[in-house]
């Protein structure tokens, strides 16, 4: 009897001295260690058993705890970017180029881009309207194409896909931009476009909603021949009407079309619809 | 004559046309191409070295239009001669 009890107590103590020794050295020696204790059934013992429950309950906290706070991160940065918001747009009232009246609320449902100026422009209005007629060409297909993919995922036909832009100008020259000269003018352009025009004071309403500068007298000639300063910009307006960008003259098509197509992508991501 | 001549006094001038604005561009282009020539900036400087363009351009354009080319040549003049002066003083210094 006494010698198996010798042996049992031996075997403790080879095992303490190997863990011992893993403790101080390296990973090897605790594969080692751990080697020897399966080879020996030493593996489930009461503690490495509560160190394995402690860590894993350890971990599970650890990995709430972290995923919470990136949560808030990004809910902060989300409210950071709609505070970060530059508060143009805003109600105004104003009458299309065909009749119809037309206010802030027809901005709702599609990406608008907005461009203020006037028909007697001598160069830069038509070179702007002919980049907004190139980005919608292209923007307009680019995600034709990529609707064409997802049609059988989402059943969007390709009909209401490129109902989503809505590009607008509005005039600051309300004295002699009637209805039918925008009408006639934006004929040189995208054929989606709409053109807005209003009295005076509504043109003055909306260019202060807008941050737009313009220069025209409440007291011009209508049939003068004068030239109006403005603010140019191209303004990228959400289908919630909010306010998304401004692209100056310097920014081209294809910054414009990148911004663009961001913009959607990530509303879709958002929202699950493409406006 | 003018530029809205094509719309009578009657009725309202009518938005200038694509058309219109590449024909004024292209009669500007041309006469600003020949005070280049005899080495005019301010349009009217010529004396009657363009007569031919100048008319072209007056007949293609609006009044209005024309003031604002000439003085943006004038001033996209001395742009350039700033620009120049900025880069020979940046030449000298690195000397």
């Amino acid at each position: 009897m006494a010698p198996k009890i010798f042996l049992v107590d031996k075997r403790t103590l080879e095992t303490r001295e190997l863990h011992r020794e893993s403790l101080s050295k390296g990973r090897t020696d605790t594969i080692h260690h751990f080697r020897s204790e399966i080879a020996l059934g030493w593996v489930f013992t009461p503690t490495s058993a509560a160190i394995f429950v402690a860590a894993g309950v350890g971990l599970f906290f650890y990995f709430r705890y972290e995923k919470e706070r990136l949560l808030e991160e990004r809910e902060k940065e989300r409210m950071n970017k709609q505070y970060g918001r530059p508060q143009i747009g805003g109600p105004f009232s104003l009458t299309t180029d065909t009749g119809k009246p037309f206010t802030d609320e027809n901005l709702l449902g599609k990406w608008s881009l907005v461009y203020f100026g006037f028909t007697n422009c001598p160069d830069i209005c038509p070179a702007e309207l002919d980049k907004v007629t190139s980005v919608l060409d292209s923007v307009g297909t680019c995600l034709f194409a990529s609707v064409r993919v997802h049609v059988a995922l989402t059943s969007e036909t390709e009909k209401e896909h490129g109902k989503i832009f809505q590009p607008l100008f509005i005039t600051v020259d309300p004295v002699r931009d009637s209805q039918s000269r925008v009408s006639r003018y934006l004929q040189d352009f995208h054929p989606s476009f709409t053109g807005l025009f209003g009295s005076y004071d509504a043109t003055k309403a909306v260019c202060k909603a807008y941050r737009v500068y313009f220069s025209t007298p409440p007291n011009a000639d209508p049939n003068g021949d004068y030239l109006v300063d403005h603010s140019i910009f191209v303004y990228l307006m959400d289908p919630h009407g909010k306010f998304v960008e401004a692209f100056g003259q310097s920014v081209g098509d294809e910054e414009v079309k990148t911004k663009i197509n961001e913009e959607i992508s990530q509303w879709q991501q958002e929202t699950g619809k493409k406006a | 004559m003018g530029w809205f001549s094509s719309s009578s006094k009657t009725e309202e001038p009518g938005a200038p046309s694509r058309e219109d604005r590449k024909k004024c561009w292209e009669t500007r282009d041309a006469y600003f191409t020949c005070l280049n020539s005899v080495g005019v900036v301010k349009a009217g400087g010529e004396g009657n070295a363009c007569g031919k363009e100048k008319k072209r351009y007056e007949d293609s354009c609006a009044k209005s239009w024309i003031d604002y080319f000439n003085q943006r040549r004038v001033i996209a003049d001395a742009q350039r001669e700033r620009l120049a002066q900025g880069g020979s003083q940046a030449g000298n210094t690195r000397r």
